[in-house]
C-alpha cells in the first residue's frame, strides 16, 4: 500500500492544538486582565484581539507563502510549489476572512460602527479581494499546465502589489480626517503581549496543519486521476 | 524593436478600419457622466471635490472595454497562438500589447476631456495641462497590469468578469494618486504632494510593466 492517509505529523499538530487552543482561551478570558474601558461590553469586545491579530499574521504570511510557492512553480515546473501555493491562498483567504469578521465585531461596541474606511480595514479588504480573485481564476480553469502558469503569474503580480496598496491607502486615509481614529496602538500589558505571542504561534501550528491537510487532498487528487488515465488507457 | 512595431500597426490598422474600441470607449463614458448626473444630485462646490475621481470612473470603466477587446482580437482567429509560435520575446509581444492599448485609451482620454470640461464647467488655467502627465502615468499604470491580466483572462470563459476581479483590487495604489493628483490639477492649484504621489505613480508603472514583460512568456505558453 501507499503512504497512510494520515500521515504522524497530522496526529503530532493535532494533538499539540487540542491542548494549547483550550489554554489559549484560559489566557484570553482568564489570565490577561481587562481592560480599562467605559463600559464592559468594550472591554469584553476586546478580547477578540488576540484571535484577530493572529489571523491577520497568518493570512500575510500564508501569502507570503502563495508568492513563493508561484515563484518556485514557474522556476522548477514541480507539481508540489503549485499545490503549495493554492493550499496556502485558500488558507491565508480564510483567515483574512476571520479577520475581516471579526475585526466589525470589535470595532462596534468600542467605535460603536460597524466599518470605517480606515487604512487597516481597507487594505485588508483590498488584500482580501486580490487572493479571492486567485482563487475565482483557477475555478474558471481547467487543471493542467496552463492554469498552473497563470495563477503563478497572478500569486506574484498580487504579492509585489500588497505593500504599494498598503501604503497607498494608508497615504489617502491620513488626506482625509476620519470620524474615528483607530486608536494608537500604544504599548501593550506584559499579559497581553505574551497571550498575543501564544496566539500567533498555535495559529501557526493551525496553519500547518491545515496545510499539510490540504497538500495531502492535492496529492491524492493527483493520483486518483493519474490512476483514471492509466484505467482509461487500459480499457 | 520591430515586433512591437508590428503588433502597434497591426492593431492601429484594425482599430482606423473599424472604429470600434475608442468610439465604443467614448460613448460610455459619456453614459457615465448622464447617469452620474442622475444618481447623485450633487451641488457646484461637492462637484469641484469630486470631478478627479468621476473623470477616472469614466477613464477606468471604459478602459475595461478596451482591454477586453485587446485579447479578444487575437483569441478569436487563433492569432494568440500563432504569436506564441514565432520566434519573437514573448516579453515583446507584451509591449506591442501594452502600448497600442495605451495609446488607444490615451486617444479616447483626449476626445473626452473636452466634453467633461463643458459638462462640469471646469474652469481652465495652465494648471490644467498637467492633466497630460497625469492622465499618461495613471494610463501606463492601469494598461501595465491590465494587459497581462487580460492576457490571462481570455484563457477562461468568464473573461470579462474574471479581469475585472483580478485588475480592480491591484491598481488601487495607481487610482488613489491619479484622482488626488487630478483633484488638485481640476482646482487649479496644486498641493504639497502633487510632485512626489506623481514619483509614485511613475515607480508603480515601472515596477508593474517589468514584472509583466518577465512574467509574460508564462501567460501565453502552450
Amino acid at each position: 500500500m501507499t503512504k497512510p492517509y494520515k500521515s504522524q505529523s497530522f496526529y503530532v499538530l493535532a494533538g499539540l492544538l487540542l491542548v494549547l487552543i483550550p489554554v489559549s482561551l484560559y489566557m484570553i478570558f482568564q489570565w490577561v486582565p481587562p481592560i480599562k474601558a467605559s463600559n464592559p461590553t468594550e472591554a469584553t469586545a476586546q478580547r477578540i484581539f488576540y484571535y484577530h491579530v493572529a489571523s491577520a499574521w497568518i493570512g500575510f504570511f500564508a501569502f507570503f507563502i502563495v508568492f513563493l510557492g508561484s515563484v518556485l512553480y514557474l522556476w522548477k515546473k514541480e507539481r508540489r510549489w503549485e499545490n503549495m501555493a493554492v493550499a496556502s491562498a485558500e488558507i491565508g483567504t480564510l483567515f483574512m476572512t476571520i479577520v475581516l469578521v471579526t475585526g466589525p465585531i470589535w470595532a462596534k461596541p468600542t467605535w460603536g460602527i460597524w466599518w470605517t474606511w480606515d487604512a487597516r480595514l481597507t487594505s485588508s479588504l483590498v488584500l482580501w479581494l486580490i487572493y479571492v480573485a486567485y482563487l475565482f481564476l483557477r475555478r474558471y480553469l481547467p487543471d493542467g499546465t496552463r492554469r498552473a502558469n497563470l495563477s503563478a503569474v497572478v500569486g506574484i503580480i498580487g504579492f509585489i502589489d500588497v505593500p504599494l496598496v498598503w501604503f497607498s491607502i494608508r497615504w489617502w486615509e491620513t488626506q482625509h480626517p476620519s470620524a474615528v481614529v483607530a486608536g494608537g496602538d500604544g504599548s501593550l500589558a506584559p499579559e497581553m503581549l505574551k497571550t498575543l505571542l501564544f496566539c500567533v504561534g498555535i495559529f501557526t501550528i493551525l496553519y500547518l496543519l491545515l496545510m499539510q491537510r490540504r497538500m495531502q487532498i492535492a496529492r491524492l487528487e493527483d493520483s486518483i486521476n493519474r490512476h483514471y488515465k492509466e484505467w482509461e488507457t487500459l480499457s | 524593436m520591430s515586433v512591437i512595431w508590428a503588433i502597434i500597426r497591426k492593431d492601429f490598422q484594425m482599430e482606423f478600419r473599424t472604429k470600434e474600441s475608442i468610439t465604443a470607449m467614448w460613448i460610455f463614458s459619456l453614459l457615465i457622466f448622464v447617469i452620474f448626473n442622475f444618481t447623485f444630485e450633487i451641488s457646484r462646490l461637492l462637484l469641484l471635490q469630486i470631478s478627479g475621481g468621476l473623470l477616472w470612473v469614466a477613464f477606468i470603466f471604459s478602459g475595461m472595454l478596451g482591454l477586453n477587446r485587446s485579447f479578444q482580437v487575437e483569441k478569436e482567429n487563433g492569432n494568440l497562438r500563432g504569436l506564441s509560435l514565432t520566434p519573437a520575446d514573448p516579453g515583446l509581444i507584451y509591449f506591442g500589447k501594452f502600448l497600442s492599448t495605451t495609446f488607444f485609451m490615451l486617444i479616447f482620454e483626449a476626445l473626452i476631456f473636452p466634453l467633461f470640461i463643458i459638462f462640469y464647467d471646469i474652469q481652465l488655467s495652465l494648471v490644467t495641462l498637467w492633466i497630460i502627465p497625469i492622465s499618461i502615468l495613471g494610463t501606463l499604470g492601469f494598461t501595465s497590469l491590465g494587459t497581462i491580466l487580460s492576457a490571462v483572462a481570455i484563457h477562461t470563459k468568464q473573461q470579462q468578469i474574471l479581469l475585472s476581479l483580478l485588475l480592480w483590487p491591484l491598481i488601487t495604489p495607481i487610482i488613489i494618486w491619479a484622482v488626488k493628483t487630478t483633484g488638485d490639477v481640476l482646482s487649479g492649484e496644486l498641493s504639497a504632494a502633487f510632485q512626489p504621489v506623481m514619483v509614485r505613480m511613475l515607480v508603480f508603472d515601472v515596477i508593474f510593466t517589468t514584472i509583466s514583460y518577465l512574467l509574460f512568456e508564462y501567460v501565453v505558453q502552450e
